[in-house]
């Protein structure tokens, strides 16, 4: 028994081994691929890697293996360490969020992502600010004028530390509406979850959430959305949220996700890259996946990405300057 | 009238959609990878539930859950098995019964230690589902008064648990506890954003793994004891001594710590959401506090394996009740299985009991029977678990040292946390030497963070006022508990000491 489970381990490893030798040299890609999902298992990074996965193995748009690795840790910072040593792969994707530029503007991440190399833009989502549903705050300008008139009585919570995502869309919102971001008083809790628990047992005003954590919440009436930072009006039970830019304050918020390659991609590898997010975004399974996530569709090739980030840069190092966050 | 015929109505609509072959079987499947998973070090349940689902999403809802939900409590059950075998917890809210669990297998009573636990958790689970099905919503209702400040205070009372793990001393259990605390600083500060103690390290930023230094502290640490007294234990086997069995005495100190154990974790770790690692230290403090047989315990007490593992499972079955009632995940693993939900296209929260009822009660009426399958499964392996103790001791270090680098590797995938580990195993062991007790530092690390966390939360909320903590009932009432518990051995000295002073007749 064990021994005929050795030989077939032993013949496995074999052909691995031809596999590898005969394709050296081949065109791209010839290798394994290894997309870097640089949290635990079950969160955003974790779901976008493994839904790439997926759409590639499905759509036959990879023809060799593909895996997904996790590296936890830092806020992404073990993922960034580890995509940058692996400079010049070019069987290697890490997927990233907004936390890519804010963790290397407040100094948590000490490589520079300018170094990887930006595939694609493909998803994002955005935030909402909720109140109880019997908060005396029915509608964003009466939330607004309240904070307005003493920022430090309405506190607001999200469900990560200062100076990140929750925090900042928010911030980003005060700044545009007049208010000094630096009056706000933010609490803190790891994970929207808890924020919600405290919000619902009444110990804060409102909270600054993503849309998907709360939209079961917005559904059953337990709390109510007052605004949303998107351009257009969402579906669905975001359908009667109005939009920053409804209630006069003309700014978004966008949480996206994107997709990059390891630094020093090869021209080559960035020209079939180019091509087969374009054919994959494009699939069925791809926009099947995006719906059952409730993820927004948000494609942009390489050239307007690097743009795209360029600009959330700017708008970052502005709004986190104000705030201190900046070094 | 109407609502018990109600109530039965749903009872059967859930029985008849967890009954279906297909189901029973997920069902099976959940369970015995749960047990699996928790066997094994590294590979928690949260891990284990995300990467089953990409498998979810061709499956129905109910049998999606009843899957990911077998996984959860089954989980529970298997972690306590390398905990009491070889004294690597397989999971962190195992750590807290390799005191007593490993104790009893070096006594040779691995059989009836390994059997309680997993009665224990059956008992625990089946009352967890049962309060489910009864109280949910009621229970839901009471966990949102757990705000920042109720929190804290409960985290507090559960640091006087320290005293309990003290071993001869209290102040070497005071210091490791500090040690414990001053490492849950370490990693990004969440109030703040800052980085504590990381030294420019990223691998650090998230703070130290607990699980990691558990490992270390007590499965390494244990290999570590073994060379040191190589020569006389190179052939020395832990074997078995008595029956597999629960015998008759152990019964009687079984069934009160098992319904302590129960009903602390599901106040703990389900009404609280605290979690379940929590919910067993607390658990044992109580035994040590209440328990006739107190003094026993760290020295292989059977309430030491069954007051925790009741917990645990006690307190898995509660944060579902956050998860199906308020839409709220109570823990990592639930977290997970809110978003599986999600992309399924169901919506967990308020709402759920009325529109998707047969998704509800097919869930509950999979736990009762997923419980049996767990019980009926774990018992017959009680046989083949104890024939591992049947090796030399060296082989058995051999196996303990495979476990545990095995299991902190697959964690995160990360080389320095085996260092890390090795660092813990030889602090553990110089800690040995000077006897001072180790589980304390697990202690303060599993409290310490949230502590930090949820007393600075409250005074965001208060603006600075420590007046939160007493002016709330629930936090008051808490920390009141923690005052009896703390001045509880003085009050003999104290009352003597009084009438001393007014003259009576001094104490015997």
């Amino acid at each position: 028994m064990f021994k005929k489970s050795f030989t077939m381990v032993a013949l496995i490893l074999l052909l691995c081994i031809g596999f590898t030798a005969s394709s050296e040299g081949a065109a791209y890609p010839s290798r394994p691929l290894e997309i870097v999902a640089p949290a635990n298992p079950g969160g955003g990074w974790d779901a976008m890697a493994r839904t790439i996965n997926r759409v590639l193995e499905i759509e036959k748009l990879y023809p060799q293996p593909i895996s997904v690795i996790n590296k936890p840790g830092g806020g992404g910072a073990v993922g960034l360490a580890y995509i940058f040593m692996k400079k010049g792969d070019d069987h290697e994707l890490v997927v990233f969020s907004p936390p890519l530029i804010i963790n290397t503007l407040n100094k948590t991440f000490t490589q520079n992502y300018k170094e990887l190399t930006p595939l694609a833009k493909l998803i994002t989502d955005y935030q909402v600010f909720i109140v109880k549903a019997d908060s005396p705050y029915k509608t964003f300008n009466d939330l607004l004028a309240a904070v307005k008139k003493n920022p430090n009585a309405v506190k607001f919570a999200g469900g990560s530390s200062p100076g990140s995502m929750d925090h900042l869309a928010f911030c980003k919102v005060a700044k545009m509406a007049g208010i000094n971001p630096k009056d706000l008083s933010y609490v803190a809790f790891s994970g929207g979850g808890e924020a919600l628990t405290t919000l619902l047992g009444g110990n804060v005003a409102f909270v600054s959430s993503g849309t998907g954590e709360v939209l079961t919440h917005i559904q059953a009436g337990t709390v109510r959305a007052l605004a949303i930072t998107s351009g257009v009006r969402g579906g669905g039970p975001l359908k009667d949220v109005p939009t920053l830019k409804e209630l006069g304050i003309n700014t978004t918020y966008e949480v996206w996700r994107g997709v990059f390659g390891a630094p020093g991609m090869s021209k080559e590898a960035q020209a079939w890259w180019a091509n087969t997010i374009k054919k994959m975004v494009g699939t069925k399974t791809w926009k099947e996946s995006l719906e059952k996530l409730q993820w927004v569709p948000a494609y942009e090739d390489a050239n307007g990405f690097a743009k795209f980030l360029k600009e959330e840069e700017k708008s970052y190092l502005d709004l986190m300057t104000d705030l201190g966050f900046a070094k | 009238m109407d609502f018990l015929g109600h109530f039965w109505s749903n009872v059967a609509l859930g029985f008849g959609v967890a009954g279906t072959p297909f189901n029973l079987l997920l069902c099976f499947v959940g369970v015995f990878l749960g047990t699996l998973i928790g066997v094994l070090p590294g590979i928690g349940p949260m891990t284990g539930v995300a990467l089953l689902i990409p498998l979810t999403f061709s499956l129905q809802p109910a049998s999606a859950i009843i899957l990911m939900a077998g996984i959860y409590y089954g989980a529970m059950y298997g972690g306590s098995t390398t905990s009491i075998l070889v004294n690597t917890p397989g999971e962190s809210a195992s750590v807290v019964t390799c005191l007593d669990g490993y104790q009893m297998a070096k006594k040779g009573r691995a059989g009836p230690a390994l059997a309680a636990a997993a009665i224990g958790s059956f008992v625990a689970g089946t009352f967890a589902t049962l309060m489910l099905m009864l109280f949910g919503p009621w229970v839901a209702g009471i966990a949102l008064k757990f705000g920042p400040p109720e929190f804290f205070s409960l985290m507090l009372a559960g640091l006087t648990v320290v005293t309990s793990l003290a071993g001869r001393s209290l102040v070497k259990a005071l210091f490791s506890t500090l040690f414990g605390l001053a490492i849950a600083t370490m990693g990004i500060d969440n109030q703040s954003g800052v980085p504590r103690f990381t030294f420019g390290n990223p691998e650090l930023m998230d703070g130290l793994e607990f699980l990691t230094v558990a490992i270390g502290l007590f499965a390494l640490c244990e290999v570590f004891v073994n060379l040191a007294n190589m020569k006389d234990a190179v052939q020395e086997r832990l074997s078995i001594k008595g029956g597999l069995w629960l015998t008759k005495e152990d019964w009687k100190r079984f069934i009160p710590s098992c319904i302590r154990g129960t009903l602390s974790g599901f106040f703990v770790g389900g009404i609280a959401g605290a979690g379940a690692a929590v919910a067993s230290f607390v658990s044992y403090g109580l035994e040590k506090k209440v328990s006739k047989y107190r003094d026993e315990l760290g020295h292989g007490a059977i309430e030491g394996v069954t007051g925790p593992e009741s917990a645990n499972n006690a307190a898995a079955g509660g944060s579902l009740i956050h998860l199906l009632c308020l839409g709220i995940p109570g823990s990592g693993t639930t977290a997970i299985m809110l978003g599986a939900l999600l992309m399924i296209g169901l919506q967990p929260g308020p709402l759920l009991f009325t529109q998707q009822p047969e998704f509800v009660w097919g869930l509950i009426a999979s736990m009762y029977i997923g419980n049996v399958m767990l019980l009926v499964l774990n018992l017959p392996l009680v046989g083949m678990w104890v024939k591992l103790l049947d090796v030399p001791l060296y082989l058995l270090m051999l196996f303990i040292i495979m476990f545990s680098f095995l299991g902190v590797y697959t964690m995160n995938n990360s080389v320095q946390d085996l260092f890390i580990m090795v660092l813990f195993g030889v602090i553990g062991y110089l800690m040995k030497r000077v006897d001072i007790p180790a589980a304390p530092i697990i202690l303060g690390i599993v409290l310490g963070k949230l502590m930090e966390e949820k007393m600075r939360q409250s005074l965001v909320i208060s603006d600075g006022s420590l007046m939160i903590f007493i002016t709330r009932p629930i936090s008051l009432f808490l920390l009141f508990l923690a005052f009896v518990a703390i001045t509880n051995p003085y009050w003999k000295q104290i009352g003597r000491g009084v009438r001393r002073l007014f003259g009576g007749a001094p104490a015997a």
